[in-house]
């Protein structure tokens, strides 16, 4: 029962192994038995439909549009997140308004923002724009508890120093609050992902979340899985991803 | 309680009071300053909006001024409560089913080895799969209709249980986990007497995290799917060009969303001090 | 005699280091309530004088470090510190001060660590200077170590390093020791004797200790708490440098036993407030 790391290891690898497979036979019978309907196909069409050259054309080309849309909504939303979390600390009195804000933005659904944005930004930067509002509103909440994570005893220290604001958040805040605002950024990839394939939703020309509503209305049902997939899949990339930088930041920076 | 502690936790030092009770036009002052530190940004927002539409010189197709879309929420209120209460119906319909099932599995989970050797990596790829653009797949299974609505927002609430439920059971507090295994208790009475209590801080922040995004959940299926609910009244007006309607159903929406927001953390806050 | 330095002629040798005059100082709890910390207290520590306030815990005594280190602000009386304000000396990057936990940075090395005081002031990095401290402090060879990979005791010599990276006009430690164990404290506080015997900085010290206190200080300040008060200040006559035979003489131990027995039964004190 104890946990020896490497007599632990094994059976956890394989157990994990066996889930993951587990899943997926389920998937596939619920398909081939069509029990939960038409709509489920076996998991074994939908690759069989992904192995098709014109389908990896039409999901490379959807694939493309919504990760360009999604890395771009997450480079401009974290970055604008992390300006205003950077405003919040330098001056205090904006912090709370600057808050709510955010809540209120985040809050407002998407399926509001969506035809707004069309008429105001375009179809093509739609996706985006929602991608960094659903990212940013992530990294934002992250860095501003980041930016308050360190200790009361190491703010002491800078206080009695004779630090400066500018100089707290250099030396003392922004390393102190990395592995969080990194957390951040771990939530912030898949929330990308998901504004850029709704921003999609709402007219875009092309992308998954194109084929995923064409896909639904056309009843081509090989497609919407594989369209679904392929989603999923890039919002694990991300994840995978940005858990990786996680450990290294952890590493150094506590 | 010890002055060291009190004088440690207070770092910033607060303005000197005096003795005396401050006025009444004192507290007026500092109360109205707080509202505008707390909400200049809201204020500035629908300024802005206001500036926005007159840039566009009353564009209403495109902009309708705030005055208009306030003037028909709140002259055509009928209008919009149906459809509202159907949207909340469904999304605290999903919102407890989701929770329930969450919190179910996260015990049969913690309760086998195998089955939490099995589920950690099925629920880790799950955690990062988009489940609200998984609606379209959703509606081809199970149909365009409620009971897909209710599937939809019942997913969405399902994770953030299923996981934080599952931490805090999993992160019990090791003195009173020995404590109990002193006194001979069974693993059923561990659950009961010392895992739940402590796994509801979990369920509460499961709890503030979803309930905005139930409510936004099942307003994307009703946007796609048509039917009844807010998202539907969107699309329609959306689809006639009724500007003011459409920007209506936007705003209630948001201000929906923003009361599941504050009254989930009124909620956390309160279980919170109750059971930690 | 209180140990001063004679070399320097000190701008204003008739006025104290630290004066703290009538100080009152009550934290506001809700509705409109208050605790009272601080009951009209005073004291003065002259330049070069080491002064131990000693005390059980929640009597205040960290209260009075904190409003001369600027940290809290005295609801009545004054703070003065080379007659200045506690908020004049910080801007000038004139204190230095430990606290319990060692609040060091964990990103950055030993070195690093004790250069903080030079990158807050804006000022260029006195490598040799960092390098001698860290010597002094007995962490030659560990310099590149991160604070993860060091003991209790030798990060709190990191933080008692950075402390006088600036060769502070006060310093100011609040039990530096308090969360090591009984042989590393004893050790560390024969070390900072030897240390503070090089430096011979005007410094205030914060314990429950009583030998700690008796060891180090030229002079203890016993505080009793709800209010805190001074019950009884007390020279200790022994001669600097004292190492570990201090503790074996009978007079030391004469003195701890007087201290401690104050902590245990306090004197009443007629309650006024």
């Amino acid at each position: 029962m104890s946990r020896v790391p490497g007599a632990a290891l094994a059976p956890s690898r394989g157990l994990a192994a066996g889930g993951v497979l587990a899943l997926l036979v389920l998937v596939e019978i619920v398909g081939r038995l069509g029990l939960a309907g038409p709509g489920w196909p076996p998991l074994t069409d939908v690759f069989g439909y992904v192995a098709k050259p014109s389908a990896q054309q039409l999901l490379g080309r959807a694939l493309t549009a919504t990760a360009t849309a999604a890395l771009a909504g997450f480079l401009l939303g974290g970055v604008v997140a992390l300006l205003v979390a950077v405003l919040s600390a330098l001056v205090p009195a904006t912090g709370p308004g600057l808050e709510r804000l955010a809540a209120v933005v985040h809050a407002v659904p998407l399926i509001a923002l969506g035809p707004l944005l069309i008429t105001t930004a375009g179809r093509e930067a739609t996706p985006t724009l929602v991608a960094a509002l659903a990212a940013g509103f992530a990294v934002f909440v992250a860095a501003t508890s980041a930016l308050g994570s360190a200790n009361d005893a190491q703010r002491d220290v800078f206080t009695v120093l004779g630090a400066g604001r500018a100089s707290t958040l250099l030396r003392l805040q922004l390393p102190a609050g990395l592995p969080l605002i990194v957390d951040g950024l771990t939530l912030a990839a898949p929330a990308a992902v998901l504004g850029a394939v709704i921003g999609e939703w709402f007219g875009a020309r092309r992308g998954i979340g194109v084929l995923l509503v064409s896909s639904m209305q056309n009843v081509q049902t090989d497609q919407l899985w594989a369209a679904a997939l392929t989603a999923a899949a890039i919002s694990l990339l991300a994840y995978v991803l940005l858990v990786a930088l996680r450990g290294a930041v952890n590493r150094r920076f506590q | 309680m010890s002055i060291d502690a009190l004088s440690a936790s207070r770092r910033v030092p607060v303005a000197q009071e005096g003795t005396a009770r401050p006025s009444p036009a004192r507290l007026l002052t500092r109360s109205l300053g707080r509202v505008l530190s707390r909400y200049w940004t809201v204020a500035a927002f629908v300024v802005a909006w206001q500036l926005w539409s007159w840039l566009t010189g009353y564009n209403q197709i495109v902009v309708p001024p705030p005055a208009m879309v306030f003037g028909d929420v709140l002259g055509n209120i009928g209008a919009y409560l149906p459809d509202l209460g159907w949207t909340l119906a469904m999304s605290a319909g999903g919102l407890v089913a989701g929770m329930a099932l969450g919190t179910m599995i996260a015990v049969v989970v913690w309760s086998s080895r195998i089955v939490s050797g099995m589920m950690t990596p099925v629920a880790l790829v799950m955690r990062s799969v988009p489940v609200v653009a998984m609606i379209p797949v959703l509606a081809r299974v199970f149909g365009y209709g409620w009971f897909t609505v209710l599937v939809i927002t019942t997913v969405v609430s399902f994770f953030p249980a299923f996981v934080l439920v599952g931490s805090r059971l999993r992160a019990a507090p090791q003195a009173t986990s020995d404590l109990m295994a002193v006194l001979g208790a069974s693993r059923s009475t561990v659950l009961r007497l010392l895992l739940l209590p402590h796994a509801v801080p979990g369920l509460l922040v499961a709890f503030r995290l979803t309930a905005p995004t139930a409510v936004l959940a099942a307003m994307l299926a009703e946007y796609l799917m048509g039917g009844r609910g807010l998202g539907t009244l969107f699309a329609q007006s959306v689809s006639f060009h009724e500007v003011g309607r459409a920007w209506g159903a936007a705003l209630v929406a948001t201000v929906v969303s923003v009361a599941c927001f504050v009254a989930a953390r009124a909620v956390e806050r309160r279980g919170t001090v109750r059971f930690s | 005699m209180p140990a001063r330095s004679n070399d320097l002629a000190l701008p204003t040798d008739t006025e104290p280091a630290i004066a703290l005059r009538g100080i009152v100082k009550d934290f506001p709890l809700k509705r409109g309530a208050a605790v009272r910390a601080l009951d009209r207290l005073d004291l003065e520590i002259a330049h070069g004088e080491f002064v131990a306030i000693l005390g059980p815990s929640g009597c205040g005594k960290s209260t009075v470090l904190r409003l001369a280190a600027g940290l809290e602000q005295p609801t009545e009386g004054e703070v003065l510190v080379e007659g200045r304000s506690p908020a004049e000396l910080i801007r000038a990057h004139r204190l230095g001060v430990a606290f319990q936990e060692h609040a060091l940075l964990p990103w950055a090395t030993a070195r690093n660590n004790v250069a903080l005081p030079f990158r807050v002031a804006g000022r260029e990095v006195d490598r040799e200077r960092v390098d001698a401290l860290l010597e002094l402090v007995g962490l030659a060879g560990f310099e590149d170590a991160r604070p993860r990979q060091l003991s209790g005791g030798m990060r709190q010599r990191v933080a008692i390093a950075r402390a006088l990276a600036l060769e502070p006009d006060v310093l100011l430690l609040d039990e530096p020791f308090g969360a090591l164990d009984a042989v590393t404290r004893r050790r560390m506080n024969l070390e900072l004797a030897r240390i503070w015997m090089e430096q011979r900085i005007t410094t205030l010290l914060v314990t429950h200790d009583v030998d700690e206190a008796v060891l180090l200080a030229d002079r203890v300040v016993v505080m009793t708490g709800r209010p805190g008060r001074v019950l009884h200040v007390q020279q200790v006559e022994m001669p600097h440098p004292r190492g570990g035979e201090v503790t074996r003489d009978p007079e030391f131990h004469a003195l701890v036993d007087r201290l401690t027995g104050m902590l245990d039964d306090p004197e009443p004190v007629a309650a006024t407030s």
